[in-house]
C-alpha cells in the first residue's frame, strides 16, 4: 500500500543537540503505526518534529499527496492529539471540537454544530457537549481530543501516549476506536506509546527508539517484534524485564 | 468561489414518487453547499429516499451533515431513507448514524436566565464571603499553633518575598505616589491660589497623601503587583496538584505558602507607604515651587505644622491592614482554584477584584472610626 507519511534521515533534538539521528519510516495509508521506546527516548520529540511543531535538525518529513507540515494559512491536514489532551479550558467540549470547524469551512453554526457533534457521538461524548474539560475525566478529556483532532476529517491522526494514565476499560475503548478510525474511516494513525497492552491491540507496524542508541533499534510488527528480535532491549521491552547489565 | 464536487438532482421515480440523487464527492470542504442545497430540497415532506448509490466518495463530515438531516426528518414525521449505500459510502453512513450510539436526542445546553444569573452571582458572593471568613479564621488559629511551634512555620522563601513585594515594587510606587502628590499639588494650587491660600498647599498634600492617597494608592499597586501575583502562582500550584502534594506530605499549606505570604505584605505595604509618603509630599513640593514659586523651606515648614506624627500612624495602621487583607484573599483566591488555566485567571481577577472592594470598603471605616476617635 502507498505510504502516506515518509521521513528520510531525520534527525531531532534540543538546541543543537540531536537526540536521535538518521530516522527513516514509512508509514502506509490507513494503518496504526508506533512509536515506540522507554521514557526519554526522544518519542515525543520525535512527534513534535513530524507535526512541524519543531524545527528538524536534518532530513525531511514528506507527507505524500496531503502537503507538508502546515506552517502557512492552510487548514491542517492531519490532526494530533496531545498528551494532555490540550483542550481549551474554558470552552465547553463542543466549542473545542467546533474551533477547527468554524476556522477552516463554511458551515454555517448549525451545520457545524452538527459535524461537531457527530464527532463527539463518535467518540461517546455527545451527552457532555456542554461540559467544560475540567468537570469530565481524563479518559473523557483524551477521547474529546481525538473528536477535536478528527473534526477537519484528516486523513493522518498523530496520538501522543492516548491511553496513558487511563483505566484498562477506558483505555481497551480508547483502543478500539483507533482501529474503528484506521479500518473504518480509513485513517492513518500514527501515535506515541509505551502501554504494551494498547500496543498489541492496535498496532500494525512500528518502530523502536533508544536514547543510547540515538536512533532507531527495530522495526516491523510489535507481535513479531515481540516474539523474535534478537535485541535484548527489544525483548526487554515487550517483556518488561530488565536490561542484563552490559 | 469553486463548484462543489457534487451534484444534486430531483427525480421521479418509476413508481412516480419524488426522489433526491445526490452524486459526486461528498466532503467537508463542501459542508456548507452540501447542507443547504439537501436542506432546500428536503423541504419538500413528499420526498422519502435519496439516492446516494452514485456518491464515489463520503468522508466522515458529509456523513454526519446527512444523517442528521435525516434525523431532522423523522422528527418531522417525514423519515428519510438513504437508497443504494454500500461499500465505504455505506460503513461512513452507519458510523455517522446516531442510532448506532442509542440516542438521537438533540443536546441542549443548560439553560441560562436572567434571575437564575442574578442569583448565581448572589449566591457566589455570598460564597467567596463565606470561604474568606472561615480563612481568616484558619489563619488566627494557624498563627496561634504556629506561635506555640514557630518551626512549623516556612520560612526560607521570606526573603524572596519580601524582595519581589517590596524592592522590586518600589520603583511604581515611588513613581505613582510622586505622580500622585504632584497632580494632588497642582489641582490644589489652582484653587488656593486664586484666593490668595497658597501657603496652605503643603497641609492639603501633605494630609491627603499621609492619611489616605498614600496608603490607598501603595495598596492598589501592591495589590496589583502581589496580590494577582499570589492567586496566579498559589491557583496554578492548586490545579496542578501540588497544594494536595504538600498535604500529602504533612505540610500544611496555610503554614507553607500563605504565612510567609501574609508575613511579607503585613511588613512590606507599611514599609512601602512610608516611601510613598514622602514621594507624595515631594509631588507636592514640586507644584509648589513650581506653579508657586514657593521656596522649599516655606513648603516643608508647613509641611511640618501640618502633619503629625499621629497623621503618620493612622495610614500606617491603615496600610498594615491593608496589607494582610491584600495577602489574605489573594492567597484565599488562590487556593479556591478550579479547572486549569480559565480557573486561574478567575482567581486572579476575583483576587483583584474583592481586594479592590476591601480596600475601599475599610478605608471608609477607617476614617468614620478615626472622625469618631477624633485622631
Amino acid at each position: 500500500m502507498a505510504s502516506v507519511l515518509s521521513v528520510r534521515d531525520l534527525a531531532v533534538g534540543y538546541g543543537k543537540e540531536p537526540l536521535l539521528e538518521e530516522i527513516s519510516f514509512e508509514v502506509p495509508r490507513g494503518e496504526v503505526f508506533a512509536i515506540l521506546g522507554g521514557s526519554g527516548c526522544g518519542k515525543s520529540t520525535l512527534l513534535r518534529t513530524l507535526v512541524g511543531l519543531q524545527e528538524p535538525l536534518a532530513g525531511r518529513v514528506h507527507f505524500r499527496g496531503i502537503g507538508g507540515p502546515d506552517k502557512a494559512m492552510t487548514p491542517p491536514r492531519f490532526g494530533v492529539l496531545f498528551q494532555s489532551a490540550a483542550l481549551l479550558g474554558s470552552w465547553t467540549l463542543l466549542q473545542n471540537v467546533l474551533l477547527p470547524l468554524r476556522k477552516w469551512t463554511d458551515l454555517p453554526l448549525d451545520a457545524a454544530t452538527v459535524v461537531a457533534l457527530a464527532r463527539l457521538r463518535l467518540v461517546g461524548l455527545d451527552q457532555a457537549a456542554h461540559q467544560l474539560p475540567a468537570e469530565v475525566s481524563g479518559g473523557m478529556k483524551k477521547r474529546a481530543g481525538i473528536a477535536r483532532a478528527l473534526a477537519l476529517d484528516p486523513p493522518i491522526l498523530f496520538l501522543d501516549e492516548p491511553s496513558a494514565g487511563l483505566d484498562p476499560v477506558t483505555a481497551a475503548g480508547l483502543d478500539e476506536l483507533i482501529v474503528t478510525l484506521a479500518r473504518t474511516l480509513g485513517v492513518t494513525i500514527v501515535l506515541v506509546s509505551h502501554e504494551l497492552p494498547s500496543i498489541l491491540r492496535t498496532t500494525d507496524q512500528c518502530i523502536m527508539l533508544d536514547r543510547a542508541a540515538g536512533g532507531i533499534i527495530a522495526r516491523g510488527a510489535p507481535r513479531e517484534l515481540a516474539e523474535r528480535s534478537p535485541d535484548p532491549r527489544v525483548q526487554a521491552f515487550f517483556h518488561r524485564t530488565t536490561l542484563p547489565p552490559s | 468561489m469553486p463548484s462543489p464536487g457534487f451534484t444534486l438532482a430531483q427525480i421521479i421515480a418509476d413508481d412516480g414518487s419524488p426522489r433526491l440523487v445526490l452524486a459526486g464527492s461528498l466532503t467537508l470542504a463542501d459542508g456548507g453547499a452540501l447542507w443547504q442545497q439537501l436542506r432546500r430540497a428536503l423541504a419538500q415532506q413528499s420526498i422519502a429516499v435519496c439516492d446516494v448509490s452514485a456518491v464515489s466518495r463520503l468522508d466522515g463530515g458529509a456523513a454526519a451533515l446527512l444523517q442528521a438531516l435525516a434525523v431532522e426528518r423523522g422528527r418531522a414525521g417525514a423519515p428519510l431513507r438513504w437508497l443504494g449505500a454500500s461499500g465505504e459510502v455505506g460503513r461512513m453512513l452507519a458510523l455517522y448514524d446516531c442510532a448506532r450510539s442509542g440516542s438521537c436526542a438533540p443536546v441542549e445546553p443548560p439553560a441560562s436566565t436572567l434571575l437564575g444569573d442574578v442569583g448565581d452571582f448572589a449566591h457566589g458572593a455570598w460564597r467567596t464571603t463565606q470561604a474568606i471568613l472561615a480563612f481568616l479564621g484558619d489563619l488566627v488559629v494557624g498563627v496561634l499553633a504556629a506561635l506555640r511551634r514557630p518551626r512549623t512555620v516556612h520560612t526560607g522563601e521570606l526573603g524572596v518575598l519580601f524582595e519581589r513585594a517590596g524592592a522590586d515594587g518600589l520603583p511604581i510606587v515611588m513613581l505613582i505616589n510622586f505622580l500622585v502628590g504632584a497632580i494632588l499639588g497642582l489641582q490644589g494650587a489652582i484653587q488656593l491660589h486664586r484666593f490668595g491660600g497658597d501657603q496652605f498647599l503643603a497641609n492639603l498634600v501633605g494630609l491627603s497623601v499621609v492619611r489616605e492617597l498614600g496608603p490607598l494608592m501603595t495598596a492598589i499597586l501592591v495589590t496589583g503587583r502581589s496580590g494577582a501575583a499570589y492567586a496566579a502562582e498559589l491557583g496554578t500550584m492548586t490545579v496542578n496538584e501540588e497544594v494536595d502534594a504538600l498535604r500529602t506530605l504533612g505540610q500544611d499549606p496555610q503554614r507553607f505558602l500563605v504565612f510567609p505570604r501574609v508575613l511579607t505584605l503585613l511588613c512590606v505595604v507599611p514599609l512601602l507607604t512610608v516611601v510613598g509618603d514622602l514621594l507624595g509630599s515631594v509631588g507636592g513640593l514640586f507644584v509648589a515651587m513650581t506653579y508657586l514659586d514657593q521656596p522649599m523651606v516655606v513648603y516643608l515648614q508647613s509641611l511640618q505644622q501640618a502633619v503629625s506624627l499621629g497623621d503618620v500612624g493612622t495610614g500606617l495602621l491603615k496600610s498594615f491592614v491593608f496589607g494582610g487583607t491584600i495577602a489574605l484573599v489573594s492567597c484565599q483566591r488562590g487556593l479556591a482554584t478550579r479547572g486549569g488555566a480559565d480557573g486561574v485567571g478567575r482567581a486572579t481577577t476575583s483576587a483583584v477584584v474583592v481586594v479592590l472592594f476591601a480596600l475601599v470598603v475599610l478605608d471608609g471605616v477607617f476614617t468614620w472610626v478615626f472622625s469618631l476617635l477624633d485622631w
